[in-house]
């Protein structure tokens, strides 16, 4: 079986080189044929390298301990759920499974552009199947899944217990996801600069792969920052730590992107700029892979140290060479006739908005660098920990919540003053308002009363949008609120769906500041019967149980939690693991969530006569906010992505008439598949 | 693309005040990150500064009170396999500082001869004041060679 993945990986090597030379060749001789032939080839790969996931997953199902992969990542008494998971695990594994996705995702590109985009579609399939190579020869020559061991272990190691969890189940197929899926947008605007056809082809052909992958990023961030907060026990979580950074700089970057695209559609400007955002974020899915199987950069929770990373490092400096090189090849023709008009303008807020999330992308990346630098240039290694990343980033979020309420009210080129104040009278007042209530609750710190101020006034100027579009389709068609508000959202669902989603943001934002400026924490060593307060609520420290199973043991407190007046609200039990393969400890944080605060409860330690345990509890207000926000977002990412009905019909009603004019509309619809 | 002058000032005071919160930033939350004989090495100039050490926990002389969640032990150089193996490691006065943490629980992991990082301030009493204790954890274990 094993030699059945080598070989499925050295054939699926062998059709992506295949699949370059046919494409480029097709596509420059006028040779159709070869062009089929080299979708063919493409999804042969996409075949072969399903074989080779299909492989491991089989070995890892039946535990056979001769992979060296296996007996790493595995072992018998691994809950099934985990062996799955175990694909991506572990080095070898998850290349394996992002060259999977990779080759999935360049299948369907290919599939979409069979008959479209003849003159691109070649070349950026050609540069997609140059990434699986890069990928492919990884796996093939220098980390090879399917390794045997010598001598057969009878058990493995176990999959570390810390990813033993239902959010790392998912968190990293998510980022893998939003990482992968960004190189298709990537490879049409390297093919836009290859071919010279640099109208706004290639960003209508790759739109919903652009949000596709900034949907899987936000979910990948998101599931991270959740794992964090439930298994981490430190009651936080976002620790900017490098690994962090590296899921959070492509995200920040895909937002950019998503934006400044719009420009260009509407107004033929910011070529140059879109064209270089979607390589800055292939380039920094590259670099989140260098920094964390490198170990250039030390993290807390660090991954496997390997020698992968001078190969991803060649590899990004080779691609960002070459990408910059045709962006100068290239950059008479991507001068632009339209120019900015004022600063009261859409295009003027989506311009700042660009640059304060480049901006923080900038200092996130400084900052996660900053050690390799300072120790290259002073030789002394100098680390900037959590305080440099609130510090830059916390003024910047109020700069970019800022024009968040700015940008989807203001018009276009220029805005009369008149209409300024009819848009925005309204949720200026609603965030004074907001600013004056919430200061005389007794609020001080001027950053938390601008934040809830400012996302106040963006709240007012979303539903300032809805009911001016709900007022415009009730006055055309007599309809109750409720449907017209429905029927909006399902008419317009990419410009409603943004709103949606910055509504999300909005409600992350105030979790986040909320959550970072309120925390209280009480550590403290009881005995059985003691109690102790944190905020309204008292802690009684009951007792603990102990179980024993072959695959862990654990102690579990009992701690009662009272309210202020000495009811009985609930019984917490946070636990100490202690994991037998491999033998590692592990904190199980109880957590009793709701709107206005969580009460996190850690067991930080048992002594060991088990007579006294040490408890970390915090209270963490608002922080359910975070997550409620980060739900609002998928959802409203999901209707930017639902397909329109009246646009397939209408290209489907033309598709009957005469092909050309179906490309054509098929072209001007959104994401135009 | 021509972009107008007011507009470029636009962009670029933009970019200069995230380039100036960036370079104050850096400078008013720095940490050196040193290794035990680095900080032997540059004690006179550490005092105040804030530190992040990498060290291993010396076996013995290990005390931890769960009431007053005080941790003491004492850290010592993470010895480089490779060099050991070149020069012999000179046996006199190895070095090794004092670590006090206060307020915080025990780490999960820690554990006479782990390697730590520690957070803190070098005391002039030549102890390192720690507000944070944390291991670093092995994310790959090797096969038990036994089974």
């Amino acid at each position: 079986m094993p030699q059945l993945g080598n070989l499925a990986l050295a054939i699926a090597l062998i059709l992506a080189i295949y699949s370059i030379v046919a494409n480029i060749y097709g596509a420059r001789r006028n040779a159709p044929d070869f062009v089929v032939s080299a979708r063919h080839a493409l999804w042969a790969m996409c075949a072969m390298v399903t074989i080779a996931v299909v492989v491991l997953w089989a070995a890892l199902l039946r535990s056979d301990f001769s992979l060296e992969y296996v007996a790493a990542y595995s072992s018998t008494t691994l809950p099934t759920v985990y062996k799955f998971t175990s694909l991506w695990g572990g080095q070898q594994g998850s290349l394996l499974f992002w060259t999977w996705l990779l080759s999935i995702f360049t299948s369907i590109a290919a599939f979409q552009n069979r008959r479209r985009n003849p003159d691109i579609a070649p070349y950026a399939l050609a540069v997609l199947a140059g990434v699986a190579i890069f990928f492919l020869l990884m796996m093939n020559f220098v980390t090879r899944p399917f390794d045997l061991l010598a001598t057969v272990p009878a058990e493995g190691s176990d999959l570390n217990p810390l990813l033993q969890n239902y959010w790392m189940a998912i968190h990293p197929p998510s980022l893998y996801t939003g990482y992968v899926s960004a190189t298709v947008p990537f490879a049409f605007g390297a093919a836009a600069l290859i071919t010279g056809k640099l109208d706004d082809g290639w960003i209508r052909s790759t739109r919903r792969w652009a949000i596709f992958s900034w949907f899987f990023l936000t979910l990948g961030n998101m599931f991270g920052a959740r794992w964090a907060y439930e298994v981490l026990g430190w009651g936080g979580y976002w620790a900017w730590d490098p690994v962090e950074n590296a899921a959070f700089m492509p995200w920040l970057v895909m937002t950019a992107y998503l934006h400044s695209v719009m420009i260009q559609e509407r107004k033929d400007m910011l070529k140059v700029w879109n064209l270089s955002l979607i390589g800055l974020a292939f380039g920094l899915t590259l670099f989140g892979t260098f920094i964390t199987r490198s170990g250039v950069i030390s993290s807390v929770h660090s991954f496997t140290q390997s020698g992968l990373g001078p190969y991803f490092l060649s590899f990004l400096i080779t691609v960002t060479l070459a990408y910059t090189a045709l962006l100068i090849f290239r950059s008479k023709d991507l001068r632009s006739p339209a120019e900015f008009e004022s600063y009261l303008s859409r295009e003027a807020a989506f311009l700042f908005n660009n640059l304060m999330l480049v901006g923080i992308a900038f200092a996130v990346f400084w900052g996660t660098i900053f050690p390799v630098l300072s120790e290259a240039v002073r030789g002394v290694k100098i680390t900037v920990g959590p305080p440099f990343f609130n510090r830059v980033n916390g003024p910047l979020a109020l700069g970019l919540v800022f024009l968040m309420g700015i940008g989807p009210l203001i018009a276009w080129r220029r805005t009369t003053t008149s209409n300024l104040v009819r848009s925005f009278a309204a949720p200026v007042a609603i965030g004074v308002a907001t600013g004056i209530v919430a200061a005389a609750a007794g609020l001080r710190q001027w950053y938390v009363l601008t934040a809830f101020s400012l996302a106040a006034f963006v709240l007012g100027t979303v539903l300032v949008e809805f009911r001016r579009g709900m007022n415009a389709r009730r006055h055309m068609v007599a309809e109750p609120r409720a449907k017209a508000l429905v029927n909006l959202v399902a008419k317009n669902n990419r410009r409603y769906g943004g709103y949606i989603i910055h509504i999300g943001t909005i409600v992350a934002f105030v979790g986040i500041v909320g959550s970072s400026f309120f925390r209280t924490e009480v550590k403290k060593s009881v005995h059985p019967g003691d109690s102790f307060t944190i905020g309204s609520y008292t802690l009684r420290f009951q007792g603990l149980d102990e179980t024993d199973t072959p695959h862990l043991e654990s102690a579990t407190a009992r701690v009662q939690v009272l309210s202020a007046d000495g009811r009985e609200i609930t019984v917490m039990s946070p636990a100490k693991l202690f994991f037998k393969r491999p033998q590692q400890p592990a904190t199980k944080v109880a957590i009793r969530s709701t709107p206005a605060s969580d009460l996190y409860v850690v067991l930080a330690g048992i002594d060991d006569s088990g007579q006294t345990a040490t408890f970390e509890v915090f209270l963490t207000p608002l922080v359910f906010w975070l997550w409620a926000g980060g739900l609002m977002m998928v959802f409203g990412t999901v209707i930017v992505m639902w397909p329109n009905v009246r646009e397939r019909a209408a290209i489907a009603t033309a598709l009957s008439r005469s092909s050309t004019d179906a490309r054509e509309l098929a072209d001007a619809a959104p994401g135009g598949e | 693309m021509r972009i107008r002058p007011r507009f470029f000032i636009g962009g670029c005071l933009i970019v200069l005040a995230i380039g100036y919160l960036i370079f104050s930033s850096i400078r008013s939350t720095s940490e050196y990150y040193l290794t035990v004989p680095e900080v032997a090495a540059r004690r006179s100039e550490l005092g105040g500064q804030a530190i992040r050490v990498a060290g291993r926990v010396k076996p013995g002389n290990i005390a931890w009170d769960p009431n007053s969640l005080t941790l003491k032990f004492e850290i010592v150089p993470i010895p480089d396999v490779d060099a050991a193996a070149v020069r012999p490691v000179v046996a006199s006065d190895p070095v090794s500082f004092r670590v006090i943490c206060v307020g915080e629980p025990k780490p999960d992991m820690f554990a006479p001869g782990r390697d730590v990082i520690v957070e803190g301030k070098l005391g002039p009493d030549g102890a390192i004041a720690a507000t944070q204790v944390m291991t670093s954890c092995p994310s790959k274990y090797k096969p038990k060679q036994s089974q």
